[in-house]
């Protein structure tokens, strides 16, 4: 190749920087209105959002892979039900209950179920892998609803909630409030970790594989582990959902671990607007306000999976990209 | 058995390098067999380096198949493909592409709504920081100047910013190029480098791989004769999945048996 000095002065240099500014100040704006939200909303709707946030956790974790590595898991429930149990387990059997070794405990469960998973990617692909991780996830539900003597079966596991507590700093009980504000803490790192993932040389070669396998197979990449790691990663933060929402409702069941969880994280993320990772956050309280707005309008037994599924269609026809869809580069420079 | 393969007269322009005097590649009486269908039997092909080679042939003599055993994409059911001395007969396309050799794709690029440079910085990655995790793609000088480089080879230095997908269908052929180049292949394999361009843009991609043909093993595997002839210093002609002839272009044209094969006219 030539050795001619190039001309480096483009004017991209200039553009990324206000993006950068532009990006951080849209970032504060939603932070301020999710910090103060507690101190306004009822406790009740304070509660829901940060139940929208760790469903929003669930659903960018798949969002990794179905947005950016471009392979589609409908087992993300085996993740979060693992990463519920493993953190119930923890809550259960060490007294006093500890929210750090909750948390561990739900990681590590995760990581076991997403380690299996990681093996089928790299075997099988596309609509066969789909089905595959969702008769895995019905597996773990099956275990998880007879094994009654250990995981409690049909009517779940029952704790108590840890403390917040930082060794010799801090030791005080969660409230809704500040229960808000420490998932809110976990979903931003989160958020910004991921970020940074699908932004780094490693997300680029992840987006590679979903427009090109072959292609980024023959410009030197081993296609095989970037999807074992990416479906680690995936899973652990769909595990990290599970332990925080295990920590909150202070009960672990095993509706958590069945298919239609999965199912509905799939949703989020085409609500939302697969590949930006906020996206699906958006997805998941769209989908979650709907539902609960019509329960609240027509009653519990309201079936609002129909008129759920009708605005769900018209969104696939009328907004295929989703929510966010149209803010996708912006998102990801 | 072996292939009726005429090895050609000496005269190519390529003869005086002393310094490295075993064959960049080099297959032994390589072989592909479908259920009953010989692909390819027994191709012995050998291409010096900074050779431009062209292999030819009409459909279905195997010249993709070739192109997918060297590449690795196919794996062959006989003989060895011997590359810098190394066996890689069989290594999956990543390691064949680590191992220095680099293809071009006949459908374009790799992420169409990254811009051109990225694209291109994508294969500069795969030879470092590929794992990299925390910093920004973009945060990389090494990979930015190679990337730059390869872009200014393939002349598309003042698109480095453009979306892939917005570049006409000649130059999103070049990114192609340009894609392979940045991950600094010894050789260079072009899969119809010109299918299905106009007359303008032929000629340029012409002009661009005989720029880069200077320092550089180019195999291109061909339909078009046309093409080739002002191109290479050699033509190998596949007929059937073996060898019928090889040589010069002028002594390819001449050849009775390439002409009755291939050009029937």
């Amino acid at each position: 190749m030539t050795d001619a000095p190039l001309d480096t002065a483009r004017p991209l240099a200039k553009t990324r920087l206000s993006h950068t500014a532009a990006f951080w100040l849209a970032f504060s704006a939603v932070m301020a209105l999710l910090i103060i939200a507690p101190l306004v909303l009822p406790e009740f709707w304070s509660g829901f959002l940060t139940e929208i946030l760790i469903w929003g956790l669930l659903a960018m974790s798949s969002d990794l892979l179905i947005g950016y590595t471009g392979i589609v898991s409908f087992g993300h429930s085996a993740f979060f039900g693992l990463g519920m149990y493993g953190a119930a387990a923890a809550l259960l059997l060490v007294s006093p209950p500890n929210l750090w070794l909750a948390i561990m405990f739900g990681l590590a469960g995760a990581a076991g179920a997403a380690l299996c998973v990681a093996y089928f990617s790299t075997r099988i692909r596309d609509i066969y892998f789909a089905i595959t991780t969702l008769i895995f996830a019905q597996i773990f539900y099956v275990i998880i609803f007879t094994w009654t003597s250990l995981t409690g079966g049909e009517n779940g596991l029952i704790f108590d909630q840890p403390h917040f507590a930082i060794p010799f700093l801090v030791n005080v009980p969660f409230h809704t409030a500040t229960m808000h504000w420490f998932v809110l803490a976990v979903v931003t790192a989160s958020y910004l970790i991921l970020r940074r993932i699908t932004q780094s040389p490693f997300g680029m070669v992840l987006q590679s594989i979903r427009e090109n396998e072959a292609r980024t197979r023959a410009i030197g990449y081993p296609v095989e582990r970037y999807k074992i790691v990416s479906v680690m990663l995936s899973g652990l933060f769909a595990g990290l959902a599970g332990a925080l929402y295990a920590v909150q409702k202070e009960f672990a069941a095993p509706d958590f671990v069945y298919f239609i969880v999965s199912g509905e994280t799939v949703i989020y993320n085409i609500i939302g607007g697969v590949g930006t990772l906020v996206g699906p956050i958006v997805g998941a309280g769209f989908y979650q306000l709907m539902r609960q707005f019509m329960a609240q309008w027509f009653g519990d037994q309201f079936p609002y999976l129909i008129p759920l599924g009708i605005v769900f269609i018209a969104m696939i026809i009328f907004l295929p990209q989703g929510l966010l869809g149209f803010a996708r580069r912006w998102l990801n420079r | 058995m072996r292939a009726e393969a005429s090895p050609g007269a000496t005269s190519s322009p390529v003869g005086d390098r002393g310094a490295a005097p075993s064959p960049l590649l080099k297959t032994e009486s390589l072989a592909v067999r479908f259920g009953g269908l010989n692909a390819l039997s027994g191709v012995n092909f050998e291409l010096d380096r900074e050779e431009v080679r062209a292999v030819i042939g009409p459909n279905g003599a195997g010249k993709s198949t070739f192109f997918n055993c060297l590449t690795g994409v196919l794996r062959p059911t006989g003989g060895r493909i011997i590359f810098n001395g190394e066996d890689i007969t069989g290594l999956r396309p990543n390691l064949i592409s680590q191992k220095g050799i680099a293809r071009s794709y006949q459908i374009t690029n790799i992420l169409p709504n990254a811009t051109t440079l990225e694209n291109v910085r994508i294969a500069a990655q795969s030879r470092r920081h590929a794992w990299n995790m925390v910093s920004h793609h973009s945060a990389f000088a090494d990979l930015n100047q190679k990337a730059e480089a390869a872009l200014q080879s393939v002349g598309l230095l003042d698109k480095a910013d453009e979306l892939a997908a917005n570049l006409s269908h000649g130059q999103q052929r070049n990114l192609e190029i340009g894609i392979a180049l940045a991950t600094e292949p010894q050789l260079l394999c072009l899969d119809e480098p010109t299918a299905g361009m106009s007359a303008a843009e032929t000629n340029e991609t012409k002009e661009l791989i005989r720029r880069i043909a200077k320092d550089l093993t180019i195999l291109i595997v061909e339909h078009d004769m046309e093409v080739v002839m002002e191109l290479c210093d050699r033509i190998t002609v596949l007929h059937y999945g073996q060898v019928l002839a090889e040589g010069s272009p002028q002594e390819i044209q001449q050849n009775p048996k390439v002409l009755e094969v291939y050009l029937k006219t």
